[in-house]
């Protein structure tokens, strides 16, 4: 599970967690690491069922709107996979999707309540 | 291994206080898998979980649903893997993780064995039965399947694998191919059998070879997908839909007739975003690739050759009966149009009779289920699909729960829902497995004998997997499956 780089001195980037319960997490972390990464580095609660790939829709994070917009767009897998997350919002994104930069420095994302499917038509 | 014996005296002395307890899983498809590991991950009391499993082999429709050249959807396998080896031997937190794969439930090891023996158990078998669309023809024209022998076929599924029904067929004459249904899983139907002469896709998967070669034996032009409802009633998602759309890099083009596409009739003002993705996306791939505005549309150019082969939706009609020649082959089906009521229920207009024309016909209409051979006995209620449960506790014929017993995955819902949402469900319902089994003062944990069944171990799937892999390296694939169990049983003696 979530391998990270060690941020060199004076490149530290800041991210914050808003877990389940409200709690917050602050960490320091390189530039490249995803939000998966670091969520499993540290044993939040975000599962990656498909590692990282794209493909599954259980890495969802609620961008806080002040940096939502300095984000790169979401591709067109991303989309496909965020129209099947539980509780989408406008600002809804891929953990596995958004690596750290500097451009977004001290981001802040909440973990939804829950990564259950909205529709049950999908698959049948 | 049961009892705490065999622990480190550290873990005992640990968890001295709350006695150990045992829970049993019946089937290793990802939603038995979740519940394992949520359980193994969150539980405050030590725990011997059991996975039982009817195949030799784990990881139910993982391995032998999900298209092979989707392998990526697959990455939750590792997962529980790591689950497994963790908990192979008892860890730091006491808990212990055993596969028992080659047991059917119900037939080798009773159900009612493990609510004695157990101090929880959690039904997660799934649905592995056919629905039927109940028309003349159905069961007896050759050339007709249903999806599910399909996938499982071209998946290299044991029991079907090695079909005669599928590996015997005349594929060579398949030009035309109707699809009932519209789900994800008729659009990978369609994509497996449109793409399938491309090497780039399919050369390095684990896809069944005898069920790739017949495939490419079949001089494969035009795919229907044939629904009941209308295009906003479409079933599949716009991941798989965009993945139809893009193998026009491989001349393959999609088509959906302006009488049930039209993207000015459509009222999208109270759309969700899916619906109004779906709607864009076909708007710009029907255009031809140079009149379309997105760029995200015009990623993949068509080849210089133009078309060969097509897929086509057709929407609001309703199948009849499947029409075969004097030698019992599948020569057409009859459909009739549908009209949507204004509260979207279907009323078929049965006098205007339509012909289509095909070759072979694949019903997909979602995965059917069934009780285990002793529910009536223990009366376990079941019904339309799944059992009887309150959000995941089982319920009695008469709507009582049943205390220890739980229902997680497609066969506590019916057969929906991706992967994401089956653990999404797995783990909630071992969440309140845990609060449950806090609750329970004393443990009715006792050993279960299995000494008549030759059941496989996780060591032994992991000797498997090895070999799989292995002989995969060799022909330059990711995996090459054992396709029948005879085979693996034997390669484990050896
Ligand atoms: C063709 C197809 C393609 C799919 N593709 C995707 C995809 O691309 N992405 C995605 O996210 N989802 C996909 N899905 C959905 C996904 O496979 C399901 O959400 C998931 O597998 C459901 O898990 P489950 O554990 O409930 O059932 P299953 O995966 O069916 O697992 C049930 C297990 O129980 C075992 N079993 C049955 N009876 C017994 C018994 N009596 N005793 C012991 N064991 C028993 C079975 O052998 C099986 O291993 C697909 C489904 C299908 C059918
Ligand atoms: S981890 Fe699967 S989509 Fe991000």
């Amino acid at each position: 599970h979530g391998h990270l780089t060690k941020p060199k001195k004076g490149e530290e980037l800041h991210v914050t967690f808003i877990l389940k319960d409200g709690t917050q997490k602050t960490y320091e972390v390189a530039a490249g690491d995803s939000l998966l990464d670091i969520a499993q580095a540290h044993n939040l609660d975000m599962e990656g069922a498909c590692g990282g790939s794209c493909a599954c829709s259980t890495c969802h994070v609620i961008v806080d709107p002040d940096y939502y917009d300095a984000l790169e767009e979401p591709d067109d897998d991303e989309n496909d996979m965020l129209d099947l997350a539980y509780g989408l919002t406008e600002t809804s994104r891929l953990g596995c999707q958004i690596k750290m930069s500097k451009a977004i420095d001290g981001i802040r994302v909440a973990l939804p309540a829950m990564t259950r499917n909205v529709s049950n038509k999908d698959f049948d | 291994m049961t009892g705490t014996s065999m622990h480190p005296i550290r873990v005992f002395v640990r968890w001295a206080t709350t006695q150990r307890k045992s829970v049993s899983i019946i089937g290793s498809g990802p939603s038995g898998f979740y519940t394992a590991c949520r359980l193994l991950s969150k539980s405050p009391i030590p725990l011997d979980v059991t996975l039982w499993e009817k195949l030799p082999v784990p990881f139910g429709l993982s391995r032998y649903g999900v298209a092979p050249d989707h392998p990526e959807v697959k990455n939750c396998e590792q997962t529980f893997t790591e689950y497994a080896r963790k908990y192979l031997y008892p860890g730091v937190d006491g808990h212990t993780f055993r596969f028992r794969g080659n047991v059917t439930i119900g037939k080798d090891l009773e159900l009612n064995t493990l609510m004695k023996r157990q101090d929880a158990v959690i039904l997660s078998y799934g649905c592995s039965g056919d629905h039927k669309l109940g028309i003349p023809g159905e069961d007896d024209t050759k050339g007709v399947f249903t999806s599910r022998e399909i996938v499982n076929w071209y998946n290299g599924h044991p029991d079907f694998a090695k079909s005669e029904k599928l590996n015997g067929f005349d594929w060579e004459s398949v030009r035309k191919v109707g699809i009932i249904g519209n789900g994800n899983v008729a659009l990978d139907l369609a994509r497996v059998l449109l793409s399938c002469r491309e090497n780039d896709i399919w050369a390095h998967t684990d896809i069944n070879p005898f069920a790739l070669s017949a495939f490419r034996r079949a001089p494969i032009q035009e795919v229907k997908l044939i629904a009941r409802r209308d295009f906003v009633h479409s079933k599949f998602t716009n991941k798989e839909y965009r993945e139809l759309w893009e193998l026009e890099q491989y001349g393959i083009r999609g088509f959906i007739s302006d009488q049930y596409f039209d993207a000015s009739k459509i009222d999208l003002t109270n759309a969700d975003r899916v619906q109004k993705r779906r709607v864009e996306m076909t708007s710009e791939y029907l255009k031809p690739f140079n009149e379309r505005t997105k760029k995200n549309y015009r990623k993949f150019p068509p080849p210089a050759a133009g078309f060969k082969k097509h897929w086509e939706m057709d929407y609001l009609k309703t199948p009849l009966r499947i029409n075969s020649g004097a030698d019992g082959k599948l020569k057409s089906l009859t459909v009739c149009p549908n009209i949507l009521s204004a509260d979207s229920k279907i009323e078929p207009l049965a006098y205007e009779e339509i012909d289509y024309d095909m070759d072979v016909l694949i019903t997909s209409l979602g995965y059917g289920s069934s009780p285990l051979v002793d529910f009536p006995s223990l009366n376990i209620g079941f019904a339309k699909n799944h059992v009887y449960n309150d959000r995941g506790m089982v319920l009695n014929t008469q709507g009582s729960i049943i205390p220890g017993l739980y229902v997680s995955g497609w066969i506590k819902k019916g057969s929906s829902g991706v992967i994401a949402s089956t653990m999404a469900d797995a783990f909630e319902v071992a969440d309140m497995v845990i609060t449950d089994l806090r609750s329970v003062a004393s443990s009715k944990s006792r050993a279960i004998d299995i000494s008549g069944v030759r059941f496989t171990t996780w060591k032994d799937w992991e000797k498997i997997d090895l070999e799989e892999k292995a002989r995969g390296k060799f022909q330059n694939k990711i995996r090459d499956k054992f396709i029948d169990t005879n085979d693996i049983l034997a390669f484990l003696r050896e």
